[in-house]
């Protein structure tokens, strides 16, 4: 098996991780814990992509935004998730059923 | 090619571990552990500008962020715990999707890096960011003053109650 | 990048930068810069599209493609309808009335990014900048629905745009580059697709989760339920359409639908494009709740958007970009006015309201008018969009889909007849005893969107010309 497939199967199970963890869990931080394994393994496929084609150039160029954009996004769902505990008092999401139907 | 192997095999391992920690500040401390990982696989990958911002932004900052924001709600989740026996099947899961994949998903892979189309030009990295990305640039420049009005409306300044 | 609409997308987001520090001392500050920057926008885009020699000449002077200029146009014509009602709905005393305007202003900035790049990876970033923005302002009234809503939306968008990423770097791998205009050449072209068709399924996914097209419409209903009520507004005429439908249209032209490439993933674009329609629809028959049933009926709205995008043909395209601005025009009305019953009734639930027609006349009027154009009726400019839509499918031969698509639009015109009967006719109950007509300046907004959909059905032969401008600038 070549470098390359081994390297994004390995992605597929930091995925498969990622995913599972946001699926399973009700707590808040547990699902910002799975979008930054998943988010990782997106960054992963960024650049392994570069390296296989020899475009490393462009690939780093997208993923110092994707750095920046990471730190925004995780910034605001910790700040949402302190506004949920300072509203509800727990950061349990299944807590939060008001809206049905 | 075995160390590279190792980095990657490492990075699941940490993710696992961060996912089925049972303390919150364990599983941040792992997830820094990953980053950390990732950004040796950009330098083993030769992506050095990636790894250094990784290792220092992905690693350093978002990590500083997390554990702050654990400790303000730690008490209430050890008053709670949720159920861990989801966390706990979790290598199990894993196992078997590894297994399954390890059938179907390398030719799938192989056939993806057949079609692979070389670069032609090298340039630096500089360079590439102010002439082919220089819309992204303005993408940040917007990213980061949502950022701040993000915060500035989650977080108002309250006269007085 | 469109160099030439760059401006539209700078000045708002100095507006925003000035606005915490011009509005630190007084409060109202803050709504007259938002309201002045979207509205010397809109005039300038109408100085661009709508000068008389412009119209005499075919719209031929237009710059870029058309396309970008009008849904610039729609995203303008919203953000000053929502700062403009916000201006007089929001309590005086709000904590974080300068952020507010801020972030509907860096939305507006993100929005005419998203629709005048020209690069997948430009296209992820500013919907990032429009996610996180529009998340913090689902949240601005501090109420548990609201925190719920804006939740959902948040894990739910993040893991699309994981997948978009990874479309991205699959593309970078075998296409070599990012730009739109590499791939349409690429598909233009004899060589076999191979994973380029795959990547573009990636993207299209994710871009369809953050569309809340059927399958993945969990967030939906609960987004805009919850939202803050002009917020609401501003959500499902236009974010979620910019930030999902907009990227599907572009794709499924880019990806040449219309030729026959890529049948398999037009095929299942289609099918899913049906299948909201019908889920929408039915869903919407049984709520109780009137923001919650505008929100399903979007769904539905955006399933004709998406079935018109999966056929592909000019006919159809012409359709879905039309759909797409009626959408905005219809959704913000709605939206808008029940914020407005929210206000002055105290309730959206509509086993409680009844006979508003005698209380609130021009909310409920206004309302009527743009339902009737969600549901085709002629000559309001709903009609055309979906006539549109339906005859470009009966030519290319698809008679199922364009009876389906009748007999849900049919459905439609059910439900919001119920609806009118319940909430806007009939006889009054107590909440409308109690509930006055809102004031002149929450009014504004919504009867010149519904003039808007008046004239836009009347003139349609215009606008018509425009949309074929457009669609084969785009397709060609």
């Amino acid at each position: 098996m070549s470098v390359f497939a081994m390297d994004w199967y390995l992605i597929g199970l930091l995925f498969f991780v990622g995913f599972y963890c946001m699926l399973a869990s009700r707590s808040i931080v547990r699902q910002l814990i799975g979008l930054e394994i998943i988010s990782k393994a997106a960054m992963l496929t960024v650049i392994s992509a570069g390296a296989l084609t020899a475009n490393l150039v462009l690939a780093q160029a997208l993923l110092i935004t994707m750095i920046v954009i990471e730190v925004v996004v995780v910034a605001a769902g910790l700040a949402l998730l302190v506004k949920t505990f300072r509203v509800n008092g727990n950061a349990d999401i299944w807590r939060l059923d008001s809206l049905k139907g | 090619m075995t160390y590279h192997n190792l980095l990657f095999v490492l990075a699941v391992f940490f993710a696992l571990w961060a996912v089925t920690a049972k303390k919150l500040l364990t599983s941040a401390i792992m997830l820094a552990l990953l980053s950390v990982t990732v950004s040796l696989i950009f330098f083993d990958l030769g992506a050095p500008w990636a790894g250094v911002f990784e290792l220092s932004v992905c690693a350093g900052l978002i990590t500083v962020l997390f554990i702050g924001a654990v400790s303000l709600i730690r008490s209430d989740e050890e008053k709670h715990p949720e159920g861990r026996a989801r966390f706990y099947a979790l290598p199990l899961a894993l196992a078997a999707f590894g297994i399954a994949a390890w059938f179907y998903l390398p030719p799938f892979l192989e056939e993806l890096a057949s079609w692979r189309r070389m670069a032609a030009g090298t340039t630096t990295l500089g360079l590439a960011i102010w002439d082919l990305r220089r819309p992204d640039l303005l993408g940040q420049i917007l990213m980061l003053a949502s950022g701040v009005f993000v915060i500035k409306s989650v977080f108002p300044r309250r006269t007085e109650k | 990048m469109d160099k030439g609409l760059l401006a539209y997308l700078l000045i708002p987001l100095l507006s925003a930068v000035i606005i915490p520090f011009a509005a630190r001392s007084r409060a109202r500050l803050a709504d007259i810069l938002a309201n002045v920057t979207l509205l010397a926008g809109l005039l300038n885009l109408a100085w661009l599209a709508l000068r008389p020699s412009v119209i005499a000449g075919g719209f031929a002077d237009i710059p870029g493609d058309g396309f970008s200029l009008l849904l610039v146009g729609a995203v303008y014509l919203v953000g000053l309808c929502v700062t403009f009602f916000s201006a007089w709905f929001m309590e005086d005393g709000q904590a974080n009335r300068p952020a507010y305007y801020s972030l509907i202003l860096a939305s507006v900035s993100a929005m005419t990014g998203v629709v005048t790049t020209t690069d997948f990876f430009t296209l992820y970033v500013f919907i990032e900048v429009l996610a996180v923005t529009s998340f913090a302002l689902i949240t601005t009234d501090e109420s548990t629905k609201g925190i719920e809503g804006a939740l959902k939306y948040f894990f739910l968008t993040f893991p699309a745009s994981a997948l978009i990423i990874v479309g991205i770097s699959i593309l970078m791998l075998s296409l070599g580059s990012l730009s739109f205009e590499t791939l349409r050449i690429f598909m233009a072209s004899d060589v076999p697709p191979g994973p380029v068709t795959f990547a573009a399924a990636l993207i299209m996914l994710g871009f369809l989760i953050k569309s809340g097209v059927v399958p993945f419409h969990a967030w939906t209903p609960d987004a805009y339920q919850g939202a803050y009520a002009p917020v609401s507004a501003h959500l499902a005429g236009i974010v979620t359409k910019i930030s999902g439908v907009y990227a599907v249209v572009k794709l499924a032209t880019l990806l040449r639908f219309f030729d026959g490439r890529a049948a398999a993933l037009s095929e299942m674009l289609m099918f899913l494009g049906l299948l909201s329609i019908a889920v929408g629809a039915l869903a919407a028959l049984r709520q109780k709740d009137f923001k919650r049933m505008l929100a399903f009926s979007s769904i539905s709205q955006v399933g004709y958007i998406v079935l018109a995008a999966g056929l592909g043909t000019p006919l159809a395209i012409m359709g879905a970009i039309f759909h797409l601005v009626n959408h905005a025009t219809f959704k913000t009305v709605l939206f808008l006015n029940s914020a407005s019953l929210e206000k002055s009734a105290g309730t959206t639930d509509m086993e409680k309201l009844g006979g508003m027609e005698h209380s609130m006349p021009w909310t409920s009027w206004t309302s009527v008018i743009a339902l009737l154009s969600t549901a085709g009726v002629p000559p309001l400019s709903g009609f055309w969009s979906k006539l549109l839509i339906i005859l470009a499918l009966w030519e290319a031969g698809l008679r199922g889909y364009a009876a389906l698509a009748l007999l849900f639009s049919l459905v439609t015109l059910a439900y919001f007849m119920v609806m009118q009967r319940k909430v806007f006719f009939g006889k009054k109950t107590q909440a409308a005893e109690s509930a006055p007509e809102v004031g002149a300046p929450l009014l504004a907004p919504v009867v010149l969107m519904s003039a808007l959909i008046v004239a836009l059905g009347l003139l349609f032969p215009y606008f018509y010309a425009y949309a074929k401008m457009v669609a084969e600038r785009i397709l060609l």
